[in-house]
């Protein structure tokens, strides 16, 4: 339930659907003669943005699977109704966005149904009724109330009611609040004894708590919101009429009971959490994880070096515009954080050219950017350590200023630039886990998603961590070699 | 080869002037390295430049083919004038060749590579004419068996002989020598010497920048004196050495004779 910034509205069209449309409207028109609306939808697909780290709602099971109170739910109601979906864990607040840059055509993430939310999105019937609950360390004994969090720090997750109610009693029981980006890091800074309390929605703690999370509730469930389902205002209205539909066939059937108790009832088996149990259970999705990192990690890399050279040469031109703009494009990427460029590259850019792309496409292209500045650098610096005299000799022979460049200065400045790049590699291998927060399913955002599921975060960072650094000391001595050989 | 008497480079427009330099001045900044050169070089020449370093000579040498941005003046090769930005100076340079102080090989290419690479990349020659030719100019500096090693493993002054190869390459008219031995281990001298006085008596056109007297008494047929950006005096070898008139050659010549 989360109460959430108010997105601003966007009303970019959806070409290709529209598109889409058209084209069924006229084949059906001039074929058959009779057209019916229901039957526009039969087959239709959608893409359906999610959190990941939403337990009950959506989190992967053991093999990698996509489930939940909400994957399961739409997923019946997609079956009932006839439609197929695809679902797009990107988190809560990206997901948000993602709707409204209309990447996507609705979302379903435990959220709360709001005035504010209803400017921006449509949102279907009430799927599920939550309520804030607060929950405190299995061994604290202290805090039996809202009144023994005085003075103490509470800690709560962006944009969700929890925060808000959290807020809204803060002065009257006089503590303080604390905000994460989800609810692993809010849980780990009680368990670190940093915070005494979270506030979260009942059936995430509930969730939680049947896994052996270590934490209990003490205080009764505030009554609470509605979850619903949403779309960008105007769009896909024939998405949430099927719906509604579908979710009240589940109602009367029994089966929407039965997926609720499937989650919250009291059969939640709890797995091996021991570390070579979670490494070993683990292991093909950290697998699937660091393939994508290395994926990500050596296109862009490549392309930086392209984008390197390009920029560095203009760098160390003897035209003052082309030196300007090698020098604007280093400035701009070196002078912002890579996760603003992310941002802004996947939600802000499409959002105001009214397009989509995909997180990997996205998240190639900040990458690719950002480490092309810095290869930039690199190039450039490997340009001016080759003796002048090379560059004198080559063009006192006729020889042309690039065809000079190509033949003698940059073979001779890439030997110098090798340990420079080798360096830029790691660099940019450790800055793939920053795409985590576009949702790509890199090494990083595999790990948040293990750990949504089974709360063990410190073993599961301390595998990661030490699945990055294997990966890492082994590139740094293969390079090394490699460096050796080609110095000669 | 038609060798010229000195005055020729105070006459006028002449079929056989080669380079012709009109109110040449150069300056970086504030320090002004050449002061107004006028002078011709005519074809079949061996122009000598002497005079007590910091006097602009090397200057005045690498502005003959822009190396160095020309602050005023003209420099004009063959009727091409290379202060007019219209000039395409990468085929001006074609025609000029230049050996510098630190050979400036390039040390990732093998001595043939090095040899061929601005012939196969500037003129339309085929690898294996450009390689012929290329093996042809080291025998002529004494180098053939050195084809196809590194520049790293040579001594210096193999290294020079294969620059000088290296220009010759492109079948220059003009040769341009910026103290082509100075960074050289005395018993080196002589064989890069011995080069550039075969390609004298052979009638290239050559402007050397040297420390070498002997060589320029022995060789040039103009030595030209420079000091404080000015040409001081431009004479015979004879009148030069046998009979200067400034005090400033007088001083320069007591402290290197």
């Amino acid at each position: 339930m989360r109460a959430g910034s108010p997105p601003r509205v966007e009303t970019t069209g959806r070409r290709i659907r529209l598109a889409y449309l058209l084209i069924a409207l006229l084949i059906g028109g001039l074929g058959a003669g009779m057209f019916a609306p229901t039957a526009a939808a039969q087959g239709e697909h959608y893409v359906v943005a999610t959190d990941i780290t939403f337990a009950p709602f959506e989190f992967q099971d053991e093999q990698g699977n996509f489930v939940g109170i909400d994957i399961d739910l739409l997923n019946e109601i997609a079956a009932d109704q006839g439609f197929s979906v695809t679902f797009k864990p990107l988190g809560f607040d990206a997901a948000l966005q993602a709707v409204q840059a209309n990447q996507v055509d609705a979302v379903i993430a435990g959220m709360s149904i709001t005035d504010e939310r209803k400017a921006v999105f449509d949102f279907s019937d009430p799927y599920f009724e939550s309520g804030v609950q607060m929950a405190v360390l299995d061994t604290n004994e202290t805090i039996t109330s809202y009144e023994d969090l005085r003075g103490q720090r509470v800690a709560v997750k962006n944009g969700t009611e929890g925060a808000e109610f959290a807020e809204s009693i803060k002065d009257e029981y006089g503590f303080s609040t604390v905000y994460f980006a989800d609810s692993a890091s809010m849980y780990d800074e009680v368990r670190t004894g940093n915070s005494v309390a979270i506030f979260d929605d009942y059936p995430v703690l509930n969730y939680g708590i049947a896994q052996g999370n270590g934490f209990k509730t003490v205080t009764p469930k505030e009554q609470g919101a509605n979850y619903g389902f949403a779309v960008n205002k105007g769009q896909n209205a024939e998405l949430l009429t099927m719906f509604n539909a579908g979710l009240q066939n589940l109602r009367d059937s029994g089966r929407y009971d039965e997926i609720i108790d499937s989650y919250l009832g009291e059969g939640a088996a709890v797995s091996d959490n021991s570390f070579l149990g979670l490494l070993k259970s683990t292991f093909p999705l950290l697998m699937a994880g660091l393939k994508m990192t290395m994926i990500l990690t050596v296109v862009s890399i490549a392309v930086a070096l392209l984008l390197g050279v390009i920029f560095g040469l203009m760098r160390v031109s003897r035209s003052l515009w082309l030196r300007a703009i090698g020098t604007t494009y280093v400035d701009i990427f070196r002078g912002t954080p890579l996760l603003v460029q992310a941002f802004f590259i996947y939600f802000g850019i499409p959002a105001a050219m009214g397009f989509q792309m995909t997180a990997m496409t996205a998240g190639i292209i900040t990458l690719s950017l950002n480490a092309g500045a810095y290869m930039t650098e690199i190039v450039r610096g490997g340009i001016q350590s080759v003796d002048k005299g090379q560059m004198e000799a080559a063009r006192s022979l006729g020889v042309g200023y690039l065809p000079t460049m190509r033949k003698v200065i940059l073979p001779q400045a890439i030997r110098t630039m090798i340990p420079s790049y080798i360096n830029q590699f790691v660099i940019t291998l450790k800055d793939t886990s920053i795409l985590s927060v576009i949702g790509i399913a890199e090494l990083t955002q595999t790990g948040r998603i293990i750990i949504a599921r089974n709360f063990q975060s410190f073993n599961m960072w301390l595998i990661i961590g030490i699945v990055y650094f294997i990966v890492i000391m082994a590139l740094t001595k293969l390079s090394d070699r490699l460096e050796k050989r080609l110095v000669q | 080869m038609n060798q010229l008497a000195p005055e020729t480079a105070a006459a006028g427009p002449d079929g056989n002037v080669k380079i012709r330099i009109e109110g040449l001045r150069k300056s970086f900044g504030d320090l002004v390295v050449l002061d107004g050169i006028d002078t011709t070089i005519s074809e079949g020449e061996v122009v000598c430049v002497i005079g007590p370093s910091g006097s602009g000579k090397s200057t005045f040498l690498r502005c003959l083919n822009k190396l160095e941005d020309i602050t005023g003046g003209k420099v004009v090769v063959d009727e091409f004038d290379l202060t007019d930005k219209k000039v395409d100076l990468d085929k001006v340079r074609q025609h000029i060749g230049m050996v510098f102080q630190h050979f400036n090989l390039f040390p990732h290419m093998t001595v043939l590579q090095n040899i061929t690479l601005a012939p196969l990349l500037t003129k339309k020659m085929d690898k294996e004419t450009a390689e012929k030719r290329a093996l042809d100019l080291l025998d002529q500096v004494g180098l053939a068996e050195k084809a196809h090693v590194k520049p790293a493993t040579l001594s210096g002054g193999q290294k020079q002989r294969v620059a000088i190869a290296r220009a010759l390459a492109m079948n220059p008219s003009i040769m341009l020598f910026d103290e082509a031995t100075s960074a050289l281990d005395p018993e080196m001298v002589g064989d890069v010497l011995e080069v550039l006085r075969r390609l004298a008596r052979e009638g290239m056109t050559m402007v050397v920048v040297t420390h070498e007297m002997g060589f320029a008494r022995e060789v040039a047929s103009r030595v030209i004196f420079m000091a404080d950006g000015n040409i001081v005096e431009d004479d015979t070898p004879d009148e030069v050495f046998g009979n200067p008139k400034h005090p400033r050659l007088r001083e320069f010549l007591s402290k290197v004779l």
